[in-house]
C-alpha cells in the first residue's frame, strides 16, 4: 500500500529556504517597534552594590532601563521544568535580572529598551555598575569539596542534586577478574544553532492579549512556563515560531530574555525586539554536556562483562536549566549499560552549581556522554584482556530473541537486533582487512587506528505516566489534527515543532499514503500555540516515533468517518465499503464510487448526512505511546594520526543505524550527517572553556572550532531496519543516534592509532596539541 | 595568562635603563596609545589609554602602583585597568640584567582579564601584548640614548 513511505523525496521545506522567502524572526517587521539589548556580568560572581542608568536613560533613542531591583515582585523567577524526584533537589531562583548577585559571566543584571538596536547597546555601555567580585568556581569536582567557593547559601557544597540508581558492591567491582578504570568524560560544548536565539513581543492593551514570537523547539513549553513567570493568562499569551535556524537543544529552555522581552512589551505598551549576538550565545544560551564521569567496568577475562559503577560530576551551571536536571540522572543513569547485558550497574550524579552558563538538552541529552563513557571502557576493557573489540561487543549484546529486554536499570527496550547492526558495519567497513592494512602501514611508520563504537539510546518520549514518575513538568503525548477542507485539500495541525527537521515532508507522506490524495494537495500547520491547541514540541528524537503516529492515527479517523459518510450516500453498509488509493467504493461492485474530495465535499455541504453523524472532515489524536523507542547501531572510524604535529585525519567513517521503519531514507541520511558532524566534533575540537574562576574563554569562533564539511571523508551511511512494536509506523527516533555513536568511535579510532607509543587515556577533544603532547609523554620526552 | 617578553637594550647599562623607564615623561610619550600619565601618590599612577585591537577597542582608565623596587634590578608593576571592553588586573615582573655590555629586561606578567578582553580577546591578547611590549621596550631605547 505504501507509495512515499520509504521514497527519497526532496524537502517541501526547502524551495523557500533556498530562495530566501524565508522569514526569521529578525526579518520580522512592525510599527514602533523597539529594540533590548541585555548588559549581561562581565564577573563569574559578584555582588550588585550600585546600578546607575541616568546617563543610560540620557542617551538619544533610549526608551527604558531596567535592573534586576525594578522588576523584583513583577516578574517571578524562570524555573526548571524537569524536577527528578528522591535526590534532594535544591532549585535556586533564577531572577530573569539578577537582583543581588550575578552568578555567571552572561548573567544579565539591566536591560536597555531603544528606538534602535544601536542606541540600545550604546547606551548599555553607560549603565554603571558597581560590583563587587565575590570567590568563584567553574569546575564542578572542584565544587564539591570542603572550602569551596559557595554559590548559595541554601546549597552545601553547591551540590544541587544526588541522584543515585542501580546497585553495585566493592565485592562485584574487587571480585572481579578484571576491572577497569578511567575517566571517562565529555566536555562542555556550546549547541550553536546557525541562527542564535531572540523573541519579539508584542503586546495588544485593547485586548490584553500578548504575541510573542520566540526561537523555540516547544512553543507551548514556552507559553506554559511564560505564564507562570509573567503571571500572565495562558489562554491570552500566543507564542510562535518564525522559520528558525536550528536548535540541537539550546532552544527547548524557557530563558530569561524571553520573560524581559515580554515584560517590557507589556510594560511600554510597544513592540520589542531582542536578537542575541554570537559572542552573547556562548556566554548566555544553554551548553551542553559538561559531564565528568569515572567508571569501574569489571568482567572476566574470557570478555563477560559483570558490573559497571559509575560517577558523574555533572556541572549544572549557576541555575537550573529547563530540562538541565534531567541529563545527567534519567537520560545518563538509566541508560548506563547500554547494548549489553550487565548483570549488575550503579550510576551516582552530583549535579553541582558552578559559576558557569547552565547546561541543559544538546542533541542526545546525556546519551551521547553515557555511551561515550561505555563504549571507551568496553574498549579499554577489550584491550586489556587481549580481544578484538568486535568480538567483546557481540560477547555482551542483548540478543534479538530477548526482545523486550530489560537492562540493568529496568528500563524495557522495545526491540533490536545488535549484532545486525554491527555485522553490517563490519561488512561495509571490511574490517578484517582493515586491521591488516592498519599492520602495514604501521611498518612503514604510518599510525592507523580502527576506533568502533555500538549504542543504544532512549527516544521518542513517552508515555506520559513515566514523564510524572520522572519528575518531568509536563506531558509526553502528541497532537495532531487532520482538517479536511471541502475541495478535499488537507492541513494537518500538529505540537511537533520542526525547525529543519523536514516534518513538512517526512509527515506529508504518511498522510498521502493512507489518503491517496496528491502530495501537493497536504499542508501543515505548526509552531504556532493559537493555531496548534497543544503539543510537547521537537527533542528527543520524539516527532516522528510520537508526533508522526498521532498524525498517521488523524488521518486513519479521518478514513473512517468518510467511510460513513460513504456507505451513507453509497446505500450500502460501512463495512462494506472499500477504501484504496483514494476512493471509496462497495466491496461487491467497484463502480459504485465516491472519491474521497467528494466525500470532503458531502461531509462539509453535510446536505445529506448518516442519521448521528456530525457535519465536517476533520479528527483530532492525543497519542500517548506504550514505551520510548530504542534506536540502536554501530560506528567505526578509521583515523590516520601524524606523530609530529598531533593532527588527526579521519580518512574512513562508517554508519549502520537502525531507527525503525524510516519515513524518507534523505531525511534520515541528512540527520545522521549532521549529528556525526556534531559527535566527531565533540570527540576533536569542539570545546567551551572556562578559567578556574568562570571567566569565559571561549566567546567566539575565533576560540571555539565549529566542525567543516572539509574536515570529513563521505560518511558511509546504511540502515538496518527493526520495527519498534510500540507505534504504528515501526519507527524510532533518528536525529541522535548519529552524534551517540560517533563520539566514542572517533575515540576509540584515535586511541588505537596511538597504542603503539604507550599512551595513557587522553580526554577529549583530541585537539592536536593534547595528542602530540601525550605521544610525547609516552615516548618519555616530556 | 601568563606573558613572558625579554627585550636586550644594546649598549645600555641597568642603571640608564633604569632611570628611562621610571620616567613618568618618558613612560608617557612611549605607552602607546596614552593620553594621560600622572603621580596621584608615593610610586601610583594614574592612566587613560586608547586600546584599539580588532573587537577591542576602547578606553581604559588604569590604576598603576610600582612595589618591590630593588634599584637598578628588579620591581614589580600593579596594573589595575577597566574600560567598556572589560577589566585586566596584571601582575607584572620587571627584571633588569647585564649581560656583556648589554642590559636584557625580563617582563614576566600573569594578566587577568573579564568581558570582552577576556570572552573573544584570549586568542589575541598574547600576540598583541608581545608586539605592544616588543615597540615599548624599543621606544624606551630610544629615549634612553637620547
Amino acid at each position: 500500500m505504501s507509495k512515499l513511505v520509504g521514497q527519497r523525496m526532496k524537502r517541501k521545506e526547502d524551495p523557500k529556504l533556498i530562495t530566501g522567502n524565508a522569514t526569521y524572526l529578525d526579518d520580522l517587521k512592525i510599527p514602533n517597534l523597539l529594540h533590548a539589548y541585555i548588559l549581561r556580568s562581565p564577573h563569574p560572581h559578584a555582588n550588585i552594590k550600585s546600578i546607575h542608568k541616568d546617563k543610560a536613560l540620557a542617551h538619544p533613542g533610549v526608551v527604558a532601563v531596567y535592573t534586576g531591583k525594578d522588576l523584583e515582585g513583577k516578574i517571578n523567577p524562570v524555573p526548571t521544568s524537569w524536577k527528578v524526584p528522591g535526590m534532594n533537589l535544591i532549585e535556586t531562583a533564577q531572577y530573569p535580572l539578577a537582583i543581588d548577585t550575578a552568578r555567571y559571566v552572561g548573567d544579565g543584571v539591566a536591560m536597555v529598551i531603544a528606538s534602535d538596536r544601536y542606541a540600545a547597546e550604546d547606551a548599555a555601555e553607560l549603565v554603571e555598575v558597581e560590583y563587587e567580585v565575590l570567590p568563584s568556581i567553574s569546575n564542578q569536582k572542584e565544587a564539591r569539596k570542603e572550602g569551596a567557593p559557595q554559590i548559595y547559601d541554601e546549597v552545601p557544597n553547591n551540590t544541587a542534586f544526588t541522584y543515585i540508581a542501580g546497585e553495585v558492591t566493592d565485592a562485584d567491582i574487587d571480585g572481579a577478574e578484571v576491572v577497569i578504570r578511567g575517566n571517562y568524560s565529555t566536555q562542555r560544548v556550546a549547541p550553536s544553532p546557525m541562527e542564535t536565539r531572540n523573541s519579539l513581543a508584542q503586546y495588544n492593551p485593547g485586548n490584553g492579549e500578548l504575541k510573542l514570537y520566540v526561537g523555540s523547539q516547544n512553543p507551548h513549553i514556552h507559553r506554559m512556563v511564560l505564564s507562570e513567570v509573567l503571571d500572565f493568562p495562558e489562554h491570552r499569551l500566543q507564542v510562535k515560531v518564525a522559520d528558525m535556524g536550528g536548535g540541537f537543544g539550546g532552544k527547548i529552555g524557557v530563558y530569561p530574555d524571553e520573560a524581559l522581552v515580554s515584560y517590557a512589551a507589556i510594560d511600554l505598551k510597544r513592540p520589542v525586539k531582542w536578537v542575541e549576538t554570537r559572542n552573547e550565545h556562548f556566554q548566555s544560551a544553554n551548553a551542553g554536556r559538561d559531564m565528568m564521569v569515572d567508571v569501574e567496568l569489571a568482567g572476566t577475562k574470557d570478555g563477560k562483562i559483570t558490573a559497571i559503577r559509575v560517577v558523574n560530576h555533572a556541572n549544572i551551571g549557576a541555575y537550573l536549566a529547563t530540562f538541565g536536571p534531567g541529563n545527567p540522572t534519567i537520560d545518563f543513569g538509566l541508560m548506563v549499560s547500554g547494548p549489553y547485558k550487565i548483570p549488575k550497574a550503579q550510576v551516582t550524579t552530583y549535579g553541582m552549581y558552578t559559576n558557569t552558563m547552565s547546561v541543559d538538552s544538546y542533541r542526545g541529552a546525556g546519551k551521547p556522554e553515557v555511551t561515550f563513557m561505555l563504549e571507551r571502557a568496553v574498549s579499554d576493557f577489550a584491550k586489556e584482556i587481549g580481544m578484538d573489540p568486535v568480538e567483546v561487543r557481540k560477547l555482551n549484546f542483548a540478543q534479538k530473541e530477548e526482545f523486550p529486554f530489560t537492562n540493568a536499570q529496568g528500563l524495557v527496550y522495545d526491540s533490536g537486533d545488535y549484532d545486525k547492526a554491527l555485522d553490517r558495519a563490519v561488512e561495509i567497513a571490511d574490517y578484517e582487512k582493515l586491521r591488516q592494512e592498519q599492520k602495514m602501514a604501521l611498518g612503514e611508520g604510518r599510525y592507523i587506528g580502527i576506533g568502533i563504537s555500538s549504542y543504544v539510546e532512549l527516544s521518542g518520549f513517552g508515555p506520559s505516566a513515566v514523564a510524572g514518575g520522572i519528575g518531568f513538568q509536563g506531558g509526553i503525548w502528541e497532537n495532531s489534527t487532520v482538517r479536511v477542507h471541502p475541495t478535499g485539500k488537507v492541513t494537518v495541525f500538529t505540537g511537533t515543532s520542526p525547525h529543519g527537521q523536514g516534518h513538512d515532508t517526512t509527515f506529508t507522506q504518511i498522510v498521502a499514503d493512507k489518503l491517496g490524495i496528491p502530495y501537493e494537495d497536504i499542508n501543515f500547520v505548526f509552531n504556532d500555540t493559537k493555531a496548534v491547541s497543544m503539543g510537547w514540541g521537537t527533542y528527543g528524537s520524539r516527532s516522528l516515533a510520537v508526533g508522526g503516529n498521532a498524525v498517521a492515527l488523524s488521518t486513519d479517523k479521518v478514513i473512517e468517518k468518510g467511510r460513513i459518510v460513504a456507505a451513507h450516500l453509497l446505500q450500502s453498509e460501512v463495512e462494506n465499503v472499500a477504501f484504496e488509493k483514494g476512493v471509496y467504493f462497495v466491496k461487491s461492485d467497484p463502480t459504485m464510487r465516491k472519491t474521497f474530495q467528494e466525500i470532503a465535499k458531502a461531509a462539509n455541504f453535510a446536505w445529506d448526512m448518516p442519521e448521528g453523524i456530525e457535519p465536517g472532515l476533520e479528527e483530532k489524536t492525543f497519542f500517548d505511546p506504550s514505551n520510548f523507542t530504542y534506536p540502536f547501531g554501530t560506528h567505526i572510524v578509521v583515523v590516520e594520526v601524524d606523530p609530529e604535529t598531533g593532527h588527526v585525519e579521519i580518512l574512513r567513517y562508517i554508519s549502520v543505524d537502525d531507527s525503525g521503519k524510516i519515513v524518507n531514507p534523505l531525511v534520515a541520511e541528512g540527520q545522521i550527517l549532521g549529528a556525526v558532524a556534531q559527535g566527531v566534533g565533540q570527540a576533536l575540537w569542539e570545546e567551551i572553556k572556562y578559567d578556574e574562576k568562570g571567566q569565559l574563554q571561549t566567546g567566539s569562533f575565533m576560540d571555539y572550532t565549529m566542525p567543516k564539511a572539509r574536515f570529513f571523508p563521505k560518511i558511509e551511511m546504511d540502515f538496518t531496519e527493526t520495527l519498534s512494536p510500540v507505534n504504528q509506523l515501526g519507527s524510532k527516533g533518528v536525529a541522535e543516534s548519529g552524534v551517540t555513536g560517533s563520539i566514542a568511535a572517533t575515540a576509540n579510532a584515535v586511541m588505537d592509532a596511538l597504542a603503539p607509543f604507550n599512551v595513557e587515556n587522553i580526554s577529549i577533544p583530541l585537539t592536536p596539541e593534547k595528542v602530540w603532547r601525550a605521544i610525547q609523554k609516552g615516548e618519555g620526552k616530556q | 595568562m601568563d606573558i613572558k617578553h625579554t627585550h636586550k637594550f644594546k649598549a645600555l647599562s641597568a642603571q640608564q635603563v633604569w632611570d628611562t623607564i621610571q620616567n613618568p615623561e618618558v613612560l608617557k610619550a612611549v605607552l602607546p596609545g596614552c593620553k594621560t600619565f600622572d603621580e596621584v601618590g608615593d610610586e601610583q599612577y594614574k592612566a587613560v589609554l586608547g586600546i584599539n585591537m580588532g573587537p577591542i577597542k576602547g578606553e581604559f582608565t588604569a590604576d598603576v602602583e610600582q612595589v618591590d623596587k630593588n634599584e637598578p634590578t628588579s620591581y614589580r608593576l600593579l596594573v589595575k585597568a577597566s574600560g567598556k571592553p572589560g577589566e585586566i588586573d596584571a601582575n607584572a615582573l620587571m627584571e633588569l640584567e647585564e649581560v656583556d655590555g648589554n642590559t636584557e629586561l625580563t617582563c614576566t606578567a600573569d594578566v587577568a582579564a573579564t568581558g570582552l578582553m577576556a570572552t573573544i580577546g584570549q586568542r589575541m591578547i598574547g600576540g598583541v601584548a608581545k608586539v605592544v611590549l616588543k615597540q615599548f621596550f624599543k621606544d624606551i631605547e630610544k629615549k634612553a640614548k637620547q
